[in-house]
């Protein structure tokens, strides 16, 4: 053997003996963890159901966090900063537009310049969107001025909707209405058709009509309801927030991540640059809200409800409820739909599914808009929990960064594992603690997860 | 030396032949970013005075000693720390625990100890405390890379953060510490603030110097490589970890010396100074200035502080959103810089 041999062999026992090491470490670590919770709920079962009910609770939270961050992560293969001011932007949205139905109106906002720079932005994005979506079908058959004329028009008057809706918060409920209609007709149709192509595939047009016929019917009954239940406004509102938070991802994308992903070269490139614009929305968040913190309104459920000597209330089972609806949907549309294998194809290889043919800058737009969404939801679901700040857009990104990094970082399954868990071992771990402790604890089992588990609980495959 | 030579070089240039000086620096941007930030800051303080001119070069002289420092991480080492601030704030909480006078009405629960040394002899103690931290994170942080690097270092300021808010017992929390001990050689004592300044252009030449002597010598060029290829190094022999560790102690010694110098010279200090954002523009500082340079960190901190003492004359601005308007300049610039110049103003190395 020679020398040389006998070194390689050496290295490979040095590695073999570390790596036996580091998992010995690993298996001692989670022994103590969950000798020291075990031990905690013997000695009081009643405390560790109520901190088992916090950490799911905060778990709903990071869950949605991770599973938005998750999505765009494992399809552009860079960490997006700007999601951490999504998050800001949904509760705050939220905010905005019941911020005169909060504490008697004391902290109210409504500022024309605000509402004219996103009336733009969704003017922007309407005009994109209906070029992507209409404009190649229609026009070898139109001429182009006449398209450019009506597409221009349509994209401002979905402008000047978005304009109107944010300046009239207070009658949210009958501004709405037609856009809900419209999305509840939508879906009945996309639904009805899904059923019928798989189950009816022989018959012919004449069900579609009759199918597109209750669909309208259905929408202008929920049309008709909304306008006439003013007790809306605060759902709705979140249904505009996340719409915000979505549409200033997307025209973010199309704007400035198209252009920069083709000149950068190192995914540090796309990290300091979104870094930028999370710091320039954070600063703009705070110029027109101010710093302090603000409350959100009531909601449903804000009664604690007792359960087994332990209070929860109950609009945290809704977060914990809206995670998991959150996570089946994901689910979903990733596993089940043409559109969640175009972004599988794209996390795998962006070129080859460029030459294979999917429209890869509309897909991910749709990525970004959809983890926006996400953020959005988790972001008003923790302002609705506590209260809202400006900067709580980059706590909310690292805990979301965090709880996909332990689930396992590019995963799906991983994300609301990581999630629930993250905030479980957070919540266990201020028991002995103060609860300003909690960012420290997170960063703790970030460290020691990425030294013993870089793959996390549950890895992309 | 090469800057001064450069610049006198250059001034020859202009007064020989104007036109073809002209041609020849028409797109150096390194060039005008200079004239433009060094002649905005000359025309500033000639026209609002003495004081102003103090004050400015004080907060710059802090600001500069940490860009600096976080610049040789950043920029020669290639590791994206974001918790720089974390070591900023153990310096100054570290001075301002040993030399705060206390003599303050102290809550109860709120009652810290006193030591009561003199700065000179609390300025070592703050800048090794600022080092034996850095080499605890250090060794835990050294396997990590690139974005999970960028993830693990916000991590670093937060923990540092949450500990001067919540470790109540030594640092007041959000109260903060009041009176902390001015500098003081024998009779002389650094009251006036133009003394002052003098002995933090003393200690920002001292970084500086020590600065350039690590990226001059050999130390500094596996620095470089280690950037640049880190196996490949790793193929001749050197110990990366070793090198990477050394440096971020270094790097973070310096961050604490800007954090003592800040707790005497404001002499009163809170979490605040502290948070996360802070860091994040101190990132955005040293990318602006550029990487892999130590005259683009000088630079970098001059952008910045003029940047907010320029806005404070803007007629309609309310003078509260100063901050947050510098935050949205620099946010913008960030992404500016990103897509078009990719290594920062006067930077050496692309990211």
């Amino acid at each position: 053997m020679s020398l040389a041999q006998l070194r390689d062999v050496s290295l490979v026992n040095f590695l073999k003996i570390r790596e036996q090491q580091s998992r010995l470490l690993a298996v001692g670590l989670t022994a103590a963890i969950v000798g020291y919770i075990g031990w905690k709920i013997v000695q009081s079962p009643d405390q560790a159901l109520q901190f088992a009910f916090n950490g799911l609770a905060v778990g709903a939270v990071y869950a949605l966090l991770a599973m938005g961050f998750t999505l765009v992560y494992s399809t552009v293969w860079f960490f997006d900063l700007y999601y951490g001011a999504a998050a800001a932007i949904g509760a705050y949205g939220v905010f905005y537009l019941r911020s005169h139905d909060v504490l008697g109106g004391q902290y109210a906002v409504n500022s024309g310049p605000v509402n004219v720079l996103f009336a733009v932005v969704t003017a922007g994005v309407a005009a994109w969107a209906l070029q992507v979506l209409l404009y190649r079908r229609l026009h070898t058959r139109l001429q182009p001025k006449t398209l450019l004329i009506v597409g221009g028009l349509l994209a401002t008057a979905f402008g000047i909707y978005t304009g109107l809706v944010l300046a009239n918060p207070a009658n949210l409920h009958v501004l709405l209405s037609p856009l809900v209609a419209a999305l509840v007709a939508g879906v009945a149709i996309w639904a009805l058709n899904r059923a019928h192509l798989r189950f009816a595939l022989q018959t012919n047009q004449g069900p579609f009509a009759a199918m597109v016929a209750v669909a309208i019917a259905l929408g202008v009954l929920v049309a008709i309801f909304v306008a006439s239940t003013p007790g809306l406004g605060l759902y709705l509102s979140w249904f505009v927030a996340c719409l915000l938070s979505g549409t200033v991802s997307l025209a973010l994308y199309r704007g400035l991540y198209v252009t920069m992903r083709e000149r950068a070269n190192s995914p540090l490139i796309m990290l300091v640059a979104s870094l930028g614009i999370l710091l320039a929305i954070t600063a703009f968040i705070t110029i027109v809200f101010r710093a302090a913190p603000r409350p959100l309104p009531d909601t449903f459920g804000s009664e604690p409800w007792t359960i087994g000597g332990a209070t929860i209330k109950g609009f945290n089972v809704f977060a914990i409820g809206l995670a998991l609806a959150g996570f089946g949907v994901l689910l979903f549309v990733v596993k089940k739909t043409a559109f969640g294998k175009a972004v599988r194809a794209i996390g795998d290889d962006e070129e080859v599914a460029k030459v294979v043919g999917i429209n890869t800058t509309v897909v991910i737009a749709v990525v970004f808009f959809i983890g926006a969404v996400y953020a959005a939801l988790a972001g008003l679901v923790s302002g609705h929990d506590t209260a809202i700040q400006p900067r709580m857009g980059l706590l909310l990104l690292l805990k979301g960064w965090i709880a996909s990094v332990v689930g396992g970082i590019g995963s799906l399954y991983g994300a609301i594992v990581g999630g629930f868990a993250l905030g479980m071992l957070e919540q266990f771990g201020i028991w002995d603690l103060a609860g300003e402790w909690r960012d420290v604890i997170s960063f703790i089992v970030l460290i020691v997860f990425l030294s013993f588990w870089p793959q996390g609980l549950l890895p992309r495959k | 030396m090469s800057i001064a030579t450069g610049a006198l070089r250059n001034l020859q240039d202009v007064a020989r032949d104007p036109r073809s000086w002209w041609q020849r620096s028409k797109g150096n941007i390194e060039l005008w970013a200079n004239l433009i930030v060094i002649g905005w800051a000359l025309v500033f303080m000639l026209w609002r005075g003495g004081g102003f001119a103090i004050t400015v070069g004080s907060v710059f002289a802090i600001w500069a000693i940490l860009a600096v420092s976080l610049n040789l991480v950043v920029g020669y080492t290639g590791l994206l720390s974001v918790g720089h601030i974390g070591f900023f704030g153990v310096g100054a909480y570290a001075m301002a625990v040993l030399s705060s006078n206390a003599s303050y009405e102290q809550l109860r629960t709120e009652a810290i100890p006193t030591f009561g040394w003199p700065f000179f002899a609390a300025l070592p103690f703050s800048v090794i405390l600022a080092g034996l931290v850095a080499l605890v994170v250090g060794v835990a942080f050294n396997r990590f890379r690139d974005d999970i690097y960028v993830l693990v270092s916000f991590g670093f300021a937060v923990i540092a953060f949450t500990t001067f808010l919540s470790w109540r017992n030594l640092t007041r929390g959000a109260f903060g510490i009041h009176e902390i001990a001015r500098p003081a050689i024998g009779p002389l004592v650094f009251e006036g603030e133009l003394e002052f300044l003098a002995l933090l252009l003393v200690f920002l030449g001292l970084v500086v110097l020590i600065a350039w002597l690590i990226v001059t010598s050999s130390f500094g060029r596996v620095l470089t490589a280690i950037r640049e290829d880190e196996e490949g190094i790793q193929v001749f022999g050197y110990h990366t970890t070793h090198y990477k560790l050394a440096i971020w102690v270094i790097s973070a010694m310096m961050a604490g010396l800007a954090g003592a110098l800040l707790a005497s010279w404001s002499t009163f200090i809170d979490p605040n100074s502290f948070v996360l954002l802070e860091s994040v523009l101190l990132v955005s500082i040293v990318i602006l200035g550029g990487l892999a340079s130590i005259w683009g960190s000088l630079l970098g901190a001059l952008a910045f502080v003029m940047l907010e003492e320029g806005m404070r004359f803007v007629p309609f601005l309310p003078s509260e959103f100063i901050g947050q308007i510098r935050q949205v300049i620099l946010g913008i610039l960030l992404v500016l810089l990103m897509l078009f110049r990719p290594q920062g103003l006067v930077g050496r190395f692309k990211l």
